[in-house]
């Protein structure tokens, strides 16, 4: 008897009936269920305020849900101990929209950071940052400092700093909420080259138009509740399938 | 390999922010300097001051009861054998009155003295030498109801002297404590407002660490290290102070307060060397370790 594979026996990430409320009182997440398999791209939408950079947060354990189990990697957040934090972070690449480079470093020290904190041996941080500036095509501008790169270059660096570790997860929260719409694209492109060469990517966005070109899959969030999940999805509710719905 | 390698990360990060901020690690070496100048005076000003007691002490934590002529060798004998049962007394000698006449009259503060005198006026003497300054007024009181004891003056013992300067002692001891004390909490606060404010300078790095999954005492080492730097170099150049100011200061003092036998010690100095670099370097790490504790979280 031959057991077929079971792809989705396992979800990288799985929230479980996940509240999250600040301690100010703010409800942020109101009872969110969510699974992404390994492999999968997934698209956060909604208005502001929604509870996606919550949902990221929570992701990194930088925040405890109040209530539910939030598993990443099979590694139950909510009771990890604070000591065994920063090996569960480094199986998750991190990009942000205002990229958190290290004014003070080049462009290669800044990748070969993540490298250095894990005390990687010089001729592997070597060999790992040049394949990952390769990667976001800033081979050649290793030497150069943050400020002397335009926007989108900057993000490719914070990019490649998360990959250099070799992740099999990418979180980006709005990683081109501070770039033009061609430079935007760009950025998109490089992620969805990663997803496939087969990492899982999830990213917080409020850009409408790359979601709606894309067709991947998409969650929504309005008010702390998950309101729609659709495997090819748009930014907007489609008009036209819920037209045809009505 | 790996440990080597975190090692020299913190290594050249503590040096780095340590050079970066110089008004504000600078301010922080020159504080820490003062107090262990503070410190360090203040032992080798405690140092002297205990020599100088020391010598007190030695000389009266002997007490000699004075023989009255006329008695009997056999009853000096039985009462230095029933000093010598005392638990409190080391050593017991007799000085005949032979032997008490050819040391006063070595004095020479006495040489006028010894003209005038005819026979030998000068008592035999019991010496008693008694291990600790608090134990000689039983052996006073001892003496004072032996009936061989002079009866004018039995003994030389001098109670408020021994009281005032046992009490001098323990003061000093309780002061010294006490500056010890207010000084290495000062520089503890002070050492952790260094790292205060050079762990605001680095919170950028901090994050980014925090982001790519740094152990949380790996973005603490480098600030423990500044820490024991800023003590190292203050220690330093407390020493370097010290050494040049402590001849003068001595001369100066000897000059000025000659009734204290303060006197130049080069061995202290080379012992307080090395107690002061450790002491700096100690305090430094402290500061800083609970300075990292409050202010870097993972
Ligand atoms: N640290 C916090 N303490 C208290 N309330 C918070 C905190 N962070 C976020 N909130 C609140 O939680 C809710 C969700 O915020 P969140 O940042 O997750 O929204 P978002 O979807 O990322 O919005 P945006 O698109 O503007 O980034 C908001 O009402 C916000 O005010
Ligand atoms: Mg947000």
């Amino acid at each position: 008897m031959v057991i077929a594979p079971d792809f989705d026996s396992r979800p990288i990430i799985s929230f479980q009936s996940v509240w999250k409320r600040y301690a100010n009182g703010t409800e942020a997440l109101k009872d969110v269920s969510l699974a992404v398999p390994e492999g999968d791209f997934i698209f956060l939408v909604g208005p502001s305020g929604a509870g996606k950079s919550t949902m990221v947060r929570l992701l990194i354990r930088e925040e405890k849900p109040t209530r539910g189990r939030i598993l990443v990697d099979g590694i139950n957040l909510g009771p990890l101990p604070r000591r065994k934090l920063p090996h569960f972070r480094r199986k998750v690449g991190l990009v942000f929209q205002d990229f958190k480079l290290l004014p003070r470093l080049t462009v290669y020290e800044n990748v070969a950071f993540a490298l250095r904190v894990l005390g990687e041996s010089r001729d592997a941080i070597e060999r790992l940052v040049g394949d990952a500036l390769e990667t976001v095509g800033l081979a050649n501008k290793g030497a150069k400092y943050p400020r002397e790169l335009s926007g989108g270059e900057q993000q490719r660096v914070a990019i490649a700093r998360a990959l250099v570790p070799g992740p099999r997860l990418i979180v980006a929260d709005e990683p081109t909420g501070n770039l033009d719409p061609a430079t935007a694209w760009e950025i998109m492109q490089l992620f969805l080259r990663i997803n496939a060469s087969g990492s899982t990517v999830v990213m917080a966005t409020h850009n409408r138009e790359i979601v709606d070109l894309l067709r991947r899959r998409v969650v929504a969030i309005e008010d702390g509740r998950i309101v729609r999940d659709d495997r090819s999805g748009t930014y907007h509710e489609d008009l036209a399938t819920s037209a045809l719905r009505a | 390999m790996r440990i080597w390698r975190h090692l020299l990360f913190a290594l050249s990060s503590a040096w780095q922010s340590f050079w970066r901020h110089v008004p504000v690690t600078g301010a922080g070496v020159l504080s820490i300097t003062l107090i262990l100048i503070l410190g360090g005076a203040s032992l080798l000003l405690g140092h002297a001051f205990s020599q100088v007691l020391d010598g007190y002490k030695q000389r009266v934590s002997v007490i000699s009861v004075s023989v009255a002529d006329q008695t009997p060798l056999t009853t000096v004998e039985d009462f230095e054998d029933q000093l010598r049962l005392q638990p409190e007394v080391l050593s017991v000698r007799f000085v005949s009155k032979e032997e008490e006449l050819r040391r006063f009259s070595e004095d020479p503060r006495n040489q006028q003295l010894i003209e005038q005198i005819q026979g030998n006026p000068v008592p035999a003497k019991i010496e008693v030498k008694v291990g600790r300054l608090g134990d000689v007024k039983k052996i006073d009181t001892l003496a004072r109801h032996w009936r061989g004891a002079d009866r004018t003056d039995p003994t030389d013992y001098q109670g408020d002297f021994i009281t005032n300067m046992l009490r001098l002692s323990s003061w000093l001891t309780i002061a010294g404590f006490g500056m010890l004390a207010v000084l290495t909490v000062a520089s503890i606060v002070i050492v952790m407002n260094t790292i205060r404010t050079a762990v605001y300078h680095r919170r950028q790095e901090i994050e980014v660490m925090k982001l790519v999954g740094a152990t949380e005492w790996f973005v603490r080492g480098p600030f423990v290290l500044e820490g024991v730097l800023t003590g190292l170099i203050a220690a330093s150049l407390a020493l370097g102070l010290l050494m040049l100011a402590y001849r003068p200061f001595v001369e100066r003092f000897q000059s000025e307060l000659f009734f204290v036998p303060l006197t130049y010690d080069p061995r202290f100095v080379s012992v307080l060397g090395p107690d002061l670099l450790a002491a700096g370097v100690l305090l430094g790490a402290m500061g800083s370790y609970i300075g990292v504790r409050r202010f870097v979280r993972i």
